[in-house]
């Protein structure tokens, strides 16, 4: 058996609750506040309490999928990444840097909307970036 | 405190007679719930608040459930002060925790805190380490007594209004161990709403909780609205023990509650 | 936030407007509650009767999109009284008398009749906020989802000048962020027109500094596109790949048919998500990522809080954590990145990114940082603005009211607005494969005033069909005072009973933030 409490911050609204994750044997269990977090003081609001809930969904996505006649297929991830690299490759050469666009995410960590928007910018060379904060 | 604690763990570690041990730990700059089962991580062990009395109490006995359901075979140790110790032998009188597979390593709380719960009983029965407090009224009760009815009527119902319903006063509550909610019936609870039905939803808990809640205040401390849940359940207490001659984790487990208005709890 | 969530809990008086503060930012209202208990003045404005409302010394129900208005009039008040700071405008803004003479034009009377709020309660409204000796402005999208959101967003700043009630604990202008890290977002430069940090892609020095670090060939000097810009360039042609990492455009933008045909248009739609919303369901290439549980990294909350988001489990199946995929894409693409984690990345980013120069992932244990953190021994800012603004002197800015881009009329009668309900969030990716969240509100709904619902013969729990010029849908109604006569409310985050089908794309003309908080409607009883 495998048991621990991992701190981390949640990932729903702005307040940034501290909460810490109860895992057993590689599974989210449950979730419970951080007494000592600078926002909540040992408090979450109801989407905090359930945030583990959605991690083991069913429904999430564990392999890339690719269009092929149509329909969306599993593939592998050298299929899937050597297909968007060529693709955006070869639109970019086509029709130049700024038919192509980016969204980056509110739900994603800094580090990794650093890295996308750094992508657009630097590598296809537009400033075509934007997210859904608006709403 | 943390140095007999320490020891005591590590006693009980090396020794073989747990295979793990709730307790909190020093990481992430914050002093968190932790299971230690190796005493060479003990090092981080850490008994103690760090900015005001009891924000480091967390729902051990309640991993402990998890933790004793998912391994019922082995034994593990716990860090209890009054409260969870109330909590552990209530636990027991549920039949939700075998008592022959859980070592429980009491200390006791220093004055602060004690006095900020309002506690009767600040220290478990046997403890390694801090120095027993003795226990106060519930003062805290007595001030909303003082109001006359009407005022009282308000009072509650102003605080119940700022419910934001996230449920934690159950979620982080030690002795909520049904498998279904009464909270959640939609018969009795209308879904969706905030603040949820005021008063049904705070006195169907209430209720709910007489004879069992053992006054550890972990619910009023996790209320994002500031309610005083904790007073309401003191109240309750106090009504079962003059009624019943009954206080929830102040009797030996095995004694059960005189009164059981929402059935027997479920058997694990 | 100008300020900090715990600050508020010390102002005297708190100016709650466009925030469903118990419903979307429940951490924010324990704070507000905490000041009332010790005394604060709370004032709410909404068009809805939230909960908030409830506990509010006084309440105001302005009429749809007419914010500007009622900022303006409680202004007037305040400026025909003397009750504005004098030293603090001569110290320290600039641009008075133009503002002043708009104001001119909003005496409480007038502003009774545009906005629906009493005179007197305009005037107590002034008088409680410019007496205070520190109050605090807290507001959320029911400012920003407008045409008019920037200037919604100018009059709270010119309410906080005008009275000096910013630049101390206590006190500011407090947007509340809706999702959790948009204020990441923006601030690693996930805007078209600048790099991380708000440092303007137009500028030479800028971009060649940025061209420097990343060792790139050339940086584009042109400010790229809105997502709105995307939409109708993909529709048009011009746009011809859109790469979307965790967003949902199809359920979260405003005239959703319209975004699905313009999707529908692109020769590569690459998704990176969790689950297949349906915006992946359109896509040509889905990349698997991880939920917050599955990585490291940091969130920057609403009040710039940086603190450390740390993985708990593995990646679930082979999904990969979306900083690796992102950086497996850019290699195959011909520009190499190679980072060993997140933490180096963040060592990047802070030489790059001057209010997060000091931090590091080793100094985020605790509470976290809040930015600008310029250096490594700097302690991270609590609030913004004291002693001076970020652009030296505060400019007010004289500003009239306009109405919302669409009125309702004899076809469209019932005006109607967004939000969120408690246990969902955004789309419902998310809080709608949660059980528990799921069970306390499974369905979308219409709010409706019961004195409307008789009008239309429909009662609590039965079907209507909302149609406005966009589209149409159907929906449970839900009666209840909390909306006005004429006034309808929908959540958004239901796909099956999608509130964006009606929604108006007409959208601010700088932050381009769509109306989505207004818009006409009819309603008819279900057959
Ligand atoms: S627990 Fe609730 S209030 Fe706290 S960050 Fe999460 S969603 Fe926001
Ligand atoms: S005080 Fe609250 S959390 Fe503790 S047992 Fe009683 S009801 Fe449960
Ligand atoms: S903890 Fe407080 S806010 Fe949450 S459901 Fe219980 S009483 Fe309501």
């Amino acid at each position: 058996m495998d048991y621990r409490t991992v701190l981390t911050t949640c990932a729903y609204c702005g307040c940034g609750c501290s909460l810490y994750l109860e895992v057993l044997d590689g599974r989210v269990i449950h979730t419970f506040p951080c007494k000592t977090g600078p926002v909540n003081e040992g408090k979450l609001c109801v989407k905090g309490w359930n945030i583990h809930e959605f991690i083991h969904s069913p429904k999430r996505l564990t392999r890339p999928l690719l269009r092929q006649n149509g329909t969306l297929v599993e593939v592998s991830w050298d299929e899937a990444l050597d297909f968007t690299a060529r693709r955006l490759r070869e639109i970019k050469e086509a029709h130049g840097s700024d038919s192509l666009a980016f969204l980056s995410s509110a739900k994603i960590t800094n580090e990794e909307n650093y890295l996308i928007q750094k992508f657009a910018r630097a590598a296809v060379g537009t400033n075509n970036v934007d997210h859904c904060a608006r709403l | 405190m943390s140095e007999k604690v320490r020891a005591k763990v590590k006693d009980l570690l090396d020794s073989g007679r747990i295979k793990g041990f709730l307790g909190l730990r020093q990481a992430d700059g914050h002093l968190g719930p932790h299971l230690f089962t190796d005493g060479r991580e003990l090092d981080a062990l850490a008994v103690g608040d760090l900015k005001r009395p009891g924000d480091t109490r967390y729902p051990l006995n309640k991993q402990l459930l998890t933790l004793m359901r998912c391994d019922p075979d082995d034994s593990f140790g716990v860090l209890v002060r009054g409260c969870d110790e109330r909590g552990l032998k209530t636990l027991i009188t549920w039949n939700q925790v075998d008592p022959a597979k859980v070592v429980a390593v009491g200390i006791a709380c220093p004055p602060e805190l004690a006095a900020a719960c309002e506690c009767l009983k600040p220290y478990p029965d046997e403890f390694v380490d801090g120095g027993k407090v003795e226990g106060s009224t519930f003062a805290s009760v007595a001030t909303v007594d003082a109001l006359d009815l009407h005022s009282r009527l308000t009072h509650w119902l102003h605080e119940f209004s700022k419910c934001v319903k996230c449920y934690g006063c159950r979620d982080i509550c030690p002795m909520c161990f049904c498998k279904e909610c009464s909270l959640e019936q939609e018969d009795l609870i209308h879904t969706g709403d905030l603040p949820p039905e005021n008063p049904i939803f705070h006195l169907t808990r209430a209720v709910h909780m007489a004879g069992r809640c053992i006054d550890c205040g972990l619910c009023n401390e996790a209320c994002p609205a500031d309610i005083p849940l904790r007073t309401l359940y003191k109240k309750v207490a106090e009504i079962i023990a003059q009624e019943f001659d009954y206080r929830p984790g102040y009797v030996e487990p095995g004694e059960k509650p005189p009164l059981n208005i929402l059935g027997e709890a479920p058997e694990h | 936030m100008t300020n900090s969530i715990a600050e508020l809990e010390d102002a005297d008086c708190i100016f709650v407007i466009g925030s469903n503060t118990t419903s979307s930012h429940p951490l924010v209202a324990t704070r507000i509650f905490r000041a009332k208990e010790k005394g604060a003045r709370l004032v709410v404005a909404d068009p809805r009767q939230i909960q908030l409302a409830l506990k509010a010394d006084l309440y105001v129900r302005q009429n749809l999109g007419t914010d500007v208005a009622l900022l303006n009039g409680i202004m007037n008040v305040i400026l025909t009284r003397n009750w504005h700071a004098q030293s603090f405008i001569d110290e320290r803004t600039e641009g008075f008398d133009e503002f002043r003479k708009v104001i001119a034009g909003y005496p409480p009377e007038r502003v009774a009749e545009l906005t629906g709020v009493a005179a007197s309660d305009i005037i107590q409204i002034a008088e409680w906020y410019a007496k205070a000796k520190a109050a605090s402005i807290v507001y959320c999208m029911g400012i920003t989802q407008h045409t008019t959101g920037v200037d919604n967003v100018k009059s709270l700043a010119n309410l906080a000048m005008l009275t000096g009630q910013i630049g101390r604990e206590s006190t500011g202008v407090n947007p509340l962020r809706g999702q959790n890290n948009v204020q990441g977002a923006c601030d690693m430069g996930g805007l078209p027109n600048v790099y991380p940090a708000y440092q303007a892609v137009t500028i030479p020095d800028i971009q060649k500094k940025f061209q420097n670090a990343w060792a790139a060939t050339t940086l584009s000097d042109k400010v790229g596109l809105t997502i709105p810009g995307m939409l109708s360039g993909l529709a048009q042609g011009s746009v011809r790949a859109l790469y979307v990492v965790g967003e949902n455009p199809m359920v979260s933008d405003p005239d959703v048919s319209h975004v699905k045909k313009a999707l529908q248009k692109a020769e590569l739609l690459v998704v990176q998500d969790i689950f297949l919303t349906p915006t992946a369901e359109l896509a040509h290439v889905v990349l698997p990522g991880t939920s917050f549980a599955e990585k490291d990294g940091t969130f920057s909350n609403t009040e710039r809080r940086v603190q450390r988001v740390r993985k708990a489990i593995e990646p679930l199946g082979n999904a990969r954590p979306d900083w690796e995929i992102i950086m497996e894409v850019s290699t195959r693409f011909g520009y190499p990145m190679h980072y060993g984690s997140p933490a180096e990345i963040m060592e990047e980013i802070a030489r790059v990114t001057p209010s997060y120069g000091g931090i590091t992932f080793d100094r985020l244990d605790g509470p976290g940082l809040c930015w600008p953190c310029p250096d490594k021994e700097h302690p991270g800012t609590k609030f913004l603005h004291k002693g001076r603004f970020s652009r030296g002197k505060g400019l007010f800015h004289a500003i009239d009211y306009k109405p919302p881009a669409e009125i309702v009329d004899a076809e469209y009668p019932f005006w109607l607005t967004t939000g969120r309900v408690h246990v969902h969030y955004h789309t419902g990716t998310m809080t709608r494969n949660s059980p528990s969240l799921h069970a306390e509100m499974p369905e979308g709904h219409l709010e409706i005033h019961p004195e409307d619902a008789h009008r239309l013969t429909v009662r609590q729990g039965d079907r209507v069909r909302v149609i406005s010029r966009r589209g149409e849908i159907t929906a449970k109604v839900s009666l209840t005072t909390r909306v006005d006569r004429g006034v309808v409310f929908m959540p958004f985050h239901f796909v099956e009973c999608c509130a964006n089908i009606l929604t108006n794309p007409a959208h601010d003309p700088i932050a381009k933030i769509p109306e989505y908080k207004v818009c006409a409607v009819q309603i008819e009883k279900a057959a």
